[in-house]
C-alpha cells in the first residue's frame, strides 16, 4: 500500500525531476539514478540504460552472490505497457573482506547496465516513463536495507539517437562487463578440494584473481581458493561448499582479476561456465601474484609477496650464487659432514690417480643427479598444487621417519657395530663397495639424502625464490646449489695435493670415525622430534621401538644366517605392530574423555549415567596399547553413546595423590586400572588390565539391563 | 672431542634454520572459522547465559538443542523479531522439549553486543523464547561452529551430534514481505528429528548480516 503511494509520488515527481527521488527521512548511504543511452528511441528498439548506484565511502552493496553474508540489489520496475525491462547485468565483483567474512559485492560508484525494448507499437512523440523501486541492502560493519525510487523518461522519436552524455560511459560499462569470452574454457575438477581451472589468454599479466561463483552453495566465500597461475590460465581451490554434486555439474560464475592498462591496474573478470572434466593443462604453475594493497592476501597466504613479478637475469644470477655458496656450506651441515669425512678418509691411503679421478666424477654425478630429482618432486608437486618449500620431504611422516633410521644406521655404522662388506669406508652400504664407480655415485646420493634435513645459510633464501619461480628456473637455482654441494669433494678427487694433506692412516681414522656417529645420532634424535610434532609421542615410540630391533639386526648380522633371521623376524614383528603412525595413519581417539574425579563420578551417577574411568600414564605402554585398540575402536565409542556412558580419564603421567589414592583403594599399585561404575550406583566392576572390544562392551551394556 | 663440538654447534645452527623454516611454513595461516560437519560432534562449549549462569553443551545431553545466532541491530534478525515469526518458532520448540539458545557473538562495541541485562532486556521486548541467551562477545563459541551470519542456525541432537546447519528460510532477504510463504528450514529439520527421521534438508547457506566478531 505505501509502496503504492511512493510510486505514485515518484511518478508524478519524475515529470518536475526527470531521474531522481528519493525517500524521506535518513539520508541514504547508496544514491541512485537511471540514466540512458540513447536521448531518444524508436519503436521496437532494444537499448540499454544504467541504473548508477553511488555509494558512500566505507559501505558497500552486493554482487548476485553475496557471498558470506548480504543480499543483492534487487529491482521492482513499473514500465509503460508494453516496454519490457531486462536484469540487471552484474559489473565484475570484488571481494570484500570484514573481519573473518568475505563478501562480494562493490563500493564507490557502480554502473549497472539493464537492456529496454520499446514495443514496435510505441507512439511516436510520446514519452515513456519509468519508475523503479530499489531495494538495496548497503553494508559497512552494520548492514542497512535502503529502499529508494528511480525514475526515467525516454522520448520517443521515429529515428533514435545517442545521449551525447551518457551513451560513451554507458557503452564503456557494458564493454567492461564480464562475459563468456573465446578462448576461455573451463573446468572443474571434483576432490577436495574440488578445482576450477580456466584458461584465460592474458594468464601471464594478471593478478589479485579470484573465482565469484554465481551459485552460493558451491563455495564459503570466506575460505582461501589458493589461486595459481600458469601459461595457460588460472585455477582455484572450492572449499566449504555444501552443493551434493560439486565437481559432477558445471559450475558458472565470474573469474575477476587485475590487469594493467595503460599504466594503471583495472579491476576486470571474465565470465564462466565450467564442465566437469580433467583439470586444464598449465594453469597451475605458480601462486598467482598478489598486490600488497589485495584485501585478500592474508587469506589467500600470500606467502611470498607478489612473487611472480619475473626474475630479470641479475636476480636469476643472484639467486643462483647464493644456492651455490649455500650448497658449499651444506657439506659441514651436521646430517652431511660425516658422511663426507668418511669418504675423505679414504684419501689417508692414496690411490690411483685416475681410478680416483674417475670416482670423483661419478661421486659428482651422484650430487647433480639427486638434486636434479629433487627438483623435479619439488616442481611435480608444485604442479599438482601442494605448498611445498625445502624440507618438504619430511612433511611426510614416513619420510622423517626413514632419514632418522638411516642416520642412526650410518651412526651405528660409524661406531663399527656392523659392517657391511669389509668395511663401510663409503659409508654409503653394499653399493658404495661395488666397483668403486657406483659406489662413487652413490655415496653422493646419500650425502645429497642426508643432506635433506638441514637448511644452510644461504640456502633458505635462493629455495625460497626456486620455488615461486618457473620450473627452469626452480631448475637452474637446483643446479647451482648442486654444484657447491659437489665441488669441495669433487675436487678432492680431483687434487692429488689436497689429498697428501689427509695424514697417513692410524688409530685418528677410527677415532675420528666414532666421533662423528655422534652428529648422526643426534640429527636422528632432531628427526624423532620432528616425528613427534607429526605423529606424536605414539610415533616417537613406534620409531625407537623400530630403531632398536634394527640395530638388533645391524649388530647380529656378521653372526651368521640363524641370526640374520632372528633379528630381521623382529624386526619385521616390530614393524607390524608400530608402523601406523609413522606413515601417518591417524590412530585418532574417538571417545572423548573427560577428566576424572570422584566428585564427577557421583554427579554422573547421579544423573543415572553409567561412568567408565581409565586410569592412565603417558608411560604406561599397556595403558597406551588399549588406548590404542579397544578403546579407539568405532564399535567401543557407540557402545558408550548408546548406554549414555560417559568417559573419564585419569592420567597419571606426573604425580596426583588423588589417583595415587583412588588406586589403593582398588588394591592397586599402578596404572592402568579400568572401573566401571554402573548407573545404578554400588560398587564398580573393575575390569581386565588388557581390554578388548567385547570386553568393554559387554560390560557397559550387561551392566546396563 | 673438538671436532664433535664443533659439529653439534653447526648442528645446533642448522636445527634452528630449519626451525624457523618449517615454522614459517606451518605459520601463515590466518584465523579463519572453523567448520563443523552435521553428523559429528557438536563442538563442546561454555559461555555465560545472560543470568549469569554458565551453560555447557553437555548440561543438555538428553534433548534436542537449537543454536540461534542473534544480533537485535541486524535488519535480518528484525525481520523475524519483529514479524512474530522467530519467537513463535521458540515457543513451539521450547514445548516440545527443545532446548533454544540464542548466541551473541557480537564484539564489545560491534552491533548487537549486548551485556547480561542488555540481552534479557531485549528477551523482555521482543517477547522472545529461548531457553537463555548466551553472551560470547570474545567469539570464541561462534567461530568454533563457523558462525557467519545473523541468523545462522544450528540443530544438535540428544547424543550432541549436529544434524542441521544454515539459513532459518529459503528466503535470504531483509523484507518483511519475503516471510509469507517461506519454508522454515529449522521447523522442517526439528520435525524430522521428532519424528526419529533423517533430517532431509540438513545444510543451506547461511544468509543475513556478518557475525561481528572482535
Amino acid at each position: 500500500m505505501i509502496r503504492t503511494v511512493f510510486l505514485a509520488l515518484a511518478a508524478f515527481f519524475a515529470f518536475a525531476s526527470p531521474a531522481f527521488a528519493q525517500l524521506p527521512g535518513q539520508p541514504l548511504n547508496a544514491q541512485h539514478t537511471l540514466h540512458s543511452a540513447r536521448a531518444a528511441v524508436a519503436p521496437g528498439e532494444t537499448f540499454t540504460i544504467i541504473l548508477r548506484q553511488q555509494i558512500n565511502e566505507g559501505w558497500h552493496t552486493y554482487w548476485r552472490n553475496p557471498g558470506d553474508s548480504g543480499e543483492p540489489t534487487q529491482l521492482t520496475w513499473q514500465s509503460p505497457n508494453g516496454w519490457q525491462a531486462g536484469e540487471i547485468q552484474w559489473p565484475t565483483p570484488e571481494a570484500i573482506p570484514f573481519a573473518t567474512l568475505v563478501n562480494f559485492g562493490y563500493e564507490g560508484e557502480i554502473l549497472y547496465p539493464i537492456e529496454l525494448t520499446a514495443p514496435a507499437n510505441a507512439r511516436v512523440g510520446d514519452a515513456a516513463n519509468f519508475t523503479v523501486e530499489i531495494y538495496a541492502l548497503v553494508c559497512a560493519d552494520i548492514c542497512i536495507p535502503e529502499t529508494s525510487i528511480a525514475t526515467l523518461s525516454v522520448p520517443i522519436a521515429a529515428q533514435g539517437r545517442d545521449d551525447p552524455q551518457w551513451a560513451p560511459r554507458i557503452a564503456e560499462a557494458v564493454a567492461a562487463l564480464p562475459r563468456r569470452e573465446q578462448g576461455v574454457d573451463a573446468r572443474i575438477t571434483a576432490g577436495d578440494p574440488a578445482r576450477i581451472s580456466v584458461t584465460l589468454p592474458n594468464a601471464s599479466a594478471i593478478r589479485n584473481v579470484r573465482f565469484f561463483p554465481f551459485s552460493a552453495d558451491v563455495l564459503v566465500a570466506s575460505e582461501p581458493q589458493n589461486p595459481r597461475v600458469g601459461a595457460a590460465g588460472a585455477s582455484f581451490e572450492l572449499r566449504g561448499g555444501i552443493a551434493p554434486d560439486i565437481g559432477q555439474t558445471p559450475v558458472q560464475g565470474v573469474v575477476a582479476y587485475e590487469i594493467e592498462q595503460g599504466g594503471a591496474w583495472v579491476h576486470r573478470g571474465v565470465e564462466i561456465e565450467a564442465q566437469p572434466g580433467e583439470p586444464l593443462a598449465d594453469t597451475d604453475a605458480a601462486p598467482a601474484p598478489m598486490s600488497s594493497d589485495y584485501p585478500l592476501a592474508e587469506l589467500e597466504g600470500a606467502a611470498a609477496p607478489s612473487s611472480a613479478a619475473p626474475m630479470d637475469v641479475t636476480a636469476v644470477l643472484l639467486a643462483m650464487g647464493l644456492a651455490f655458496l649455500g650448497g658449499l656450506i651444506l657439506n659441514i651441515m651436521p646430517c652431511v659432514l660425516p658422511v663426507l669425512s668418511v669418504k675423505a678418509l679414504q684419501f689417508a691411503g692414496g690411490g690411483h690417480a685416475s681410478e680416483t679421478r674417475k670416482h670423483g666424477f661419478f661421486y659428482f654425478a651422484g650430487v647433480m643427479a639427486t638434486f636434479l630429482a629433487l627438483a623435479g618432486a619439488l616442481i611435480a608437486l608444485r604442479g599438482a598444487g601442494e605448498a611445498v618449500g625445502w624440507g618438504f620431504q619430511l612433511q611426510a611422516p614416513w619420510v622423517t621417519s626413514a632419514l632418522a633410521l638411516l642416520f642412526f644406521a650410518i651412526g651405528l655404522n660409524l661406531l663399527g657395530v656392523f659392517e657391511i662388506g669389509g668395511s663401510l669406508q663409503n659409508a654409503g652400504g653394499e653399493l658404495t663397495q661395488r666397483g668403486g664407480s657406483a659406489g662413487a655415485f652413490f655415496t653422493g646420493a646419500l650425502a645429497v639424502i642426508a643432506a635433506t634435513p638441514c637448511t644452510a645459510p644461504f640456502m633458505a633464501g635462493a629455495i625460497g625464490v626456486a620455488i615461486t619461480q618457473s620450473a627452469l628456473i626452480t631448475l637452474l637455482i637446483f643446479t647451482a646449489l648442486a654444484l657447491g654441494f659437489a665441488l669441495p669433494l669433487t675436487l678432492l678427487h680431483f687434487a692429488p695435493a689436497l689429498q697428501r694433506l689427509i695424514p697417513k692412516p692410524g688409530v685418528w681414522m677410527d677415532r675420528a670415525k666414532q666421533v662423528l656417529a655422534f652428529p648422526m645420532f643426534a640429527a636422528a634424535a632432531w628427526l624423532a622430534w620432528v616425528l613427534a610434532e607429526q605423529a606424536g609421542s605414539s610415533g616417537v615410540l613406534s620409531l625407537l621401538l623400530v630403531a632398536s630391533a634394527l640395530g638388533l639386526v645391524l649388530l647380529t648380522l656378521r653372526w651368521g644366517r640363524v641370526w640374520l633371521i632372528v633379528g630381521v623376524a623382529i624386526l619385521a614383528i616390530t614393524g607390524a605392530l608400530t608402523w601406523r603412525p609413522l606413515v601417518g595413519v591417524e590412530t585418532q581417539s574417538v571417545l572423548e574423555a573427560e577428566a576424572w574425579s570422584d566428585a564427577r563420578v557421583t554427579e554422573l551417577q547421579g544423573e543415572g549415567r553409567g561412568v567408565f574411568v581409565n586410569f592412565t600414564a603417558a608411560w604406561c605402554i599397556s595403558c597406551k596399547a588399549n588406548e590404542l585398540g579397544a578403546l579407539s575402536s568405532e564399535r567401543v565409542a557407540r557402545a558408550f553413546v548408546d548406554n549414555n556412558v560417559a568417559y573419564l580419564k585419569g592420567d597419571w603421567t606426573n604425580r596426583d595423590d588423588a589417583i595415587a589414592g583412588a588406586l589403593a583403594r582398588y588394591g592397586r599399585a599402578g596404572v592402568p586400572l579400568y572401573l566401571y561404575f554402573p548407573p545404578e550406583g554400588g560398587e564398580p566392576v573393575i575390569l581386565p588390565q588388557v581390554l578388548t572390544d567385547s570386553i568393554i562392551i559387554d560390560t557397559i551394556s550387561g551392566a546396563q539391563q | 672431542m673438538s671436532i664433535s663440538r664443533r659439529n653439534l654447534l653447526l648442528g645446533g645452527a642448522a636445527l634452528a634454520a630449519v626451525a624457523a623454516l618449517g615454522g614459517t611454513l606451518l605459520l601463515g595461516g590466518n584465523e579463519a572459522l572453523a567448520s563443523v560437519e552435521n553428523g559429528a560432534a557438536a563442538p563442546a562449549f561454555s559461555v555465560q547465559d545472560a543470568n549469569g549462569q554458565t551453560r555447557t553443551l553437555a548440561e543438555f545431553r538428553g534433548r534436542t538443542v537449537v543454536l540461534e545466532w542473534t544480533n537485535d541491530g541486524c535488519p535480518y534478525v528484525r525481520k523475524h523479531y519483529d514479524a512474530g515469526n522467530m519467537q513463535s518458532l521458540q515457543r513451539e520448540a521450547t514445548a516440545d522439549g527443545v532446548v533454544w539458545l540464542q548466541v551473541i557473538s557480537s564484539a564489545p562495541g560491534q552491533q548487537g553486543h549486548l551485556d547480561a541485562a542488555g540481552a534479557r532486556a531485549r528477551v523482555q521486548t521482543d517477547s522472545a523464547a529461548p531457553s537463555a541467551t548466551l553472551l560470547d562477545p570474545s567469539g570464541v563459541m561462534g567461530r568454533a561452529y563457523g558462525a557467519r551470519t545473523t541468523p545462522h542456525m544450528y540443530i544438535i541432537d540428544a547424543q550432541g551430534v549436529l544434524r542441521y546447519q544454515g539459513a532459518i528460510d529459503d528466503r535470504p532477504s531483509a523484507r518483511p514481505a519475503s516471510l509469507e510463504g517461506a519454508t522454515n528450514y529449522v521447523r522442517a529439520a526439528l520435525a524430522d528429528l521428532a519424528a526419529g527421521r533423517a533430517v532431509q534438508t540438513a545444510q543451506t547457506t547461511p544468509y543475513g548480516c556478518s557475525v561481528k566478531y572482535a
